[in-house]
């Protein structure tokens, strides 16, 4: 193939290939860095909504609307204040939730190897959609049909290793994760050195504030739920009256260090609790919000014995709260590209020298000096594309284990995805800055003198 | 028929540095003009402009006073990107030390002048390819590095006269070689001349060259 200006420029930039090489990465790194950060501020939003699914209004006794949603939603921390049952029942009753609305009573203070321990009713598996329109689906057995049987969220499934038929020993309190919650496997016998059910303890010389496993109670897995991008993956679900009882044994053994076993007839109203109320307001599709939500929010919101939160909008004040985080990320990377650009000018700037003579040979041989320029530049722009390519192929892997990592550490479910319309502007605000790099070095290009530089080399 | 090149009352200075006194003129040359397939022999001491003649001649250096022709145009009324473009079409240079691009291959230096040239791409590389073999160059695309200094001339002749041009301007071509290689090379850049019908102007103070040109002249002649 005959030589063009831009094989004359390939083979300048080939020549130069460690300096080309370094400069290139340099922009990519840079690049990529803006590229994840993009990406994850999309998918991020968009994770973060997920968790409210139909649900309209979260009910609780939080502090505030946000903390209500951080523990009652994502399961951030067991709730320190709890409502009664009854009073859970007087605010059902009062709520348009007739048809295909809901109030589901959750309980939290359990846990499993760190993982939450939530419960509720079955209703919960039925009503309640972890992502509107996406109803919960099994890949193991069913919802509980009885006290003492869970069902675990698919990423809690993953990370213990639990099927049906296992069965556990729940935690009190938010244990550490990877804490020695002991699992049977179906068709094993318990350990002998735990209780058997049908006596008393008589060595419970601990804290019962503290975390300590409920050991006269396991808990059998019923179902294993498929991953809905929620963190409820993370969640692990008991009968909400197998945890009253969890808790009114622990009560009744501090009274009497002798009790029996406590079943459903000894639970006292003081231990029906209920941290949190999943509201589902009763609409004509999944999708829409009803037209009352605002007036119950508001009269809901009037009640100081409660807190109400919307899930949604308590999201959205949240990724505001952490929007300036975002901007301030997003500045900094821009100032990297900024730098990657100036690395461009560099290189060329320093090539200049070694280069003189060969911008004047071209020169002689008829290349006017627009051309030359014009050269200069379409070699900093093409530094420019390939560190732009080579960022967008660090940025997909790169956030592929941005994202395994928030789902493995915070049970966010994040699809990286590439937002299109800010790449296209990102490639070509990085491939006109990598072409304004090259301004100098073109012009001294430009004013490179031929007769004093083809003068034979001493 | 136009001459291949006319030069008529040129006088040329180099800009002084600053705080230095205006120096008399660099170079000045009252007429001179040479006929389609001529070829000249320009010899000065040292020092005396020669290089700065061709320059002048290739449109790289604008002259103070006069007027520098070359098939009838005037090279210093163009505007600069005319004058670049009528380089490429009309002018071939061979330098002292060739002055080839290094990290190019020989076809590619050949391929870099016809570059700058009217002549259609695709007639480039197999132009470039026949004119490296008649001039004895067998593997065109070995890179200028990894040939020898009697194959660096041989591609520097070529892609001298690889668009045919009207004029060729040779600068002490063979100042750096020995006796010996200092004739085949200036055989071969008279032949090659004379082949593509280019006026050849050589500029050398090398006085064995004296008996290669039928005219000859001095600067100190034509001032």
């Amino acid at each position: 193939m005959a030589m063009t200006d831009f094989s004359i420029v390939v083979r300048s930039l080939r020549t130069r290939l460690f300096s080309t090489v370094t400069t290139a990465l340099t922009v990519a790194v840079a690049v990529a860095l803006m590229l994840v950060l993009l990406m994850m501020r999309a998918s991020a939003a968009d994770a973060f909504s997920r968790g409210g699914g139909n649900m309209h209004l979260l009910i609780s006794a939080d502090a505030s609307p946000l903390t209500g949603v951080l523990n009652g939603v994502f399961h951030a921390n067991a709730p320190p204040r709890a409502l009664s049952y009854a009073r859970y029942e007087e605010l059902a009753a009062s709520l348009p939730i007739s048809g295909n609305g809901f109030a589901i009573p959750t309980q939290q203070g359990d846990s499993f190897r760190g993982l939450p321990v939530v419960g509720t009713t079955e209703e919960f598996f039925i009503k309640f959609k972890p992502a509107p329109g996406e109803p919960w689906k099994f890949t193991q057995g069913q919802a509980f049909q009885d006290y003492f049987e869970i069902v675990v969220g698919a990423q809690a499934a993953a990370i213990t290793g639990l099927e049906v038929g296992d069965s556990i020993y729940l935690t009190h309190g938010i244990g550490t994760s990877g804490s020695a919650g002991t699992i049977i496997k179906k068709g094993s016998l318990p350990p002998a050195d735990l209780h058997d059910h049908d006596h008393a303890h008589h060595d419970h010389d601990h804290d019962h504030d503290a975390a300590h496993e409920h050991q006269d109670y396991l808990f059998t897995v019923s179902g294993i739920l498929a991953p809905t991008g929620s963190p409820h993956d993370r969640a692990i679900f008991s009968e909400i009256t197998s945890a009253w009882i969890l808790h009114a044994h622990d009560r009744r053994m501090r009274e009497n260090p002798n009790v029996s076993l406590t079943d459903a007839a000894d639970l006292m109203p003081a231990d029906r609790l209920v941290t949190g109320i999943y509201v589902g307001l009763t609409t004509r599709d999944d999708s829409a919000a009803p037209a009352v939500l605002p007036q119950v929010f508001d009269q809901l919101r009037r009640d100081p014995s409660i807190t109400v939160a919307s899930p949604g909008a308590e999201m959205r004040t949240l990724m505001t709260m952490v929007s300036n985080v975002d901007q301030i990320l997003l500045a900094m990377a821009g100032v990297v590209i900024l730098a990657s650009a100036i690395a461009i000018m560099l290189a060329l700037y320093n090539s200049m020298e070694q280069r003189r003579r060969q911008i004047a040979i071209l020169r002689v041989l008829g290349a006017s000096q627009a051309r030359i320029f014009l050269l200069i530049i379409t070699e900093a722009t093409i530094v420019g594309l390939l560190g732009c390519v080579t960022g967008l192929a660090i940025s997909l892997g790169g956030a592929r284990l941005v994202a395994s990592t928030m789902h493995e550490r915070l049970g966010l479910y994040i699809s990286p995805s590439l937002p299109a319309r800010e790449v296209v502007l990102l490639l070509l605000a990085t491939l006109t800055l990598a072409a304004v790099a090259g301004l100098i070095p073109a012009t001294m290009a430009y004013r490179t003198s031929v007769a004093r530089n083809l003068r034979p080399i001493a | 028929m136009k001459p291949a090149l006319a030069i008529h009352a040129l006088k040329f200075r180099y800009s002084p540095q600053p705080g230095e006194a205006r120096d008399p003129w660099n170079l000045s040359i009252g007429a001179l003009a040479l006929q389609p397939g001529e070829q000249v022999l320009l010899t000065a001491g040292s020092g005396r402009g020669k290089s700065t003649l061709l320059q002048l001649i290739a449109g790289l250096l604008d002259p103070a006073e006069g007027r520098i022709e070359m098939n009838g145009t005037s090279i210093h009324g163009l505007s600069h990107a005319a004058r670049d473009r009528f380089r490429g079409r009309h002018v071939g240079m061979i330098f002292q030390t060739f002055n080839l691009l290094q990290g190019f291959t020989a076809l590619e230096n050949v391929e870099a002048a016809l570059l700058f040239s009217d002549i259609p791409a695709k007639e480039h590389t197999p132009r470039g390819e026949a004119l490296l073999k008649s001039l004895g160059i067998t593997k065109p695309h070995a890179c200028i590095e990894n040939l020898s200094v009697g194959q660096q001339q041989r591609v520097a002749v070529a892609r001298a006269v690889a668009v045919r041009p009207t004029l060729v301007l040779a600068d002490e071509p063979t100042a750096s070689l020995d006796p010996a290689n200092a004739a085949g090379a200036m055989d071969l850049i008279q032949n090659a001349c004379k082949e593509c019908g280019a006026a050849l102007l050589c500029v050398s103070h090398d006085p064995s060259m004296a008996s290669r040109f039928p005219r000859r002249v001095t600067l100190e002649e034509l001032a």
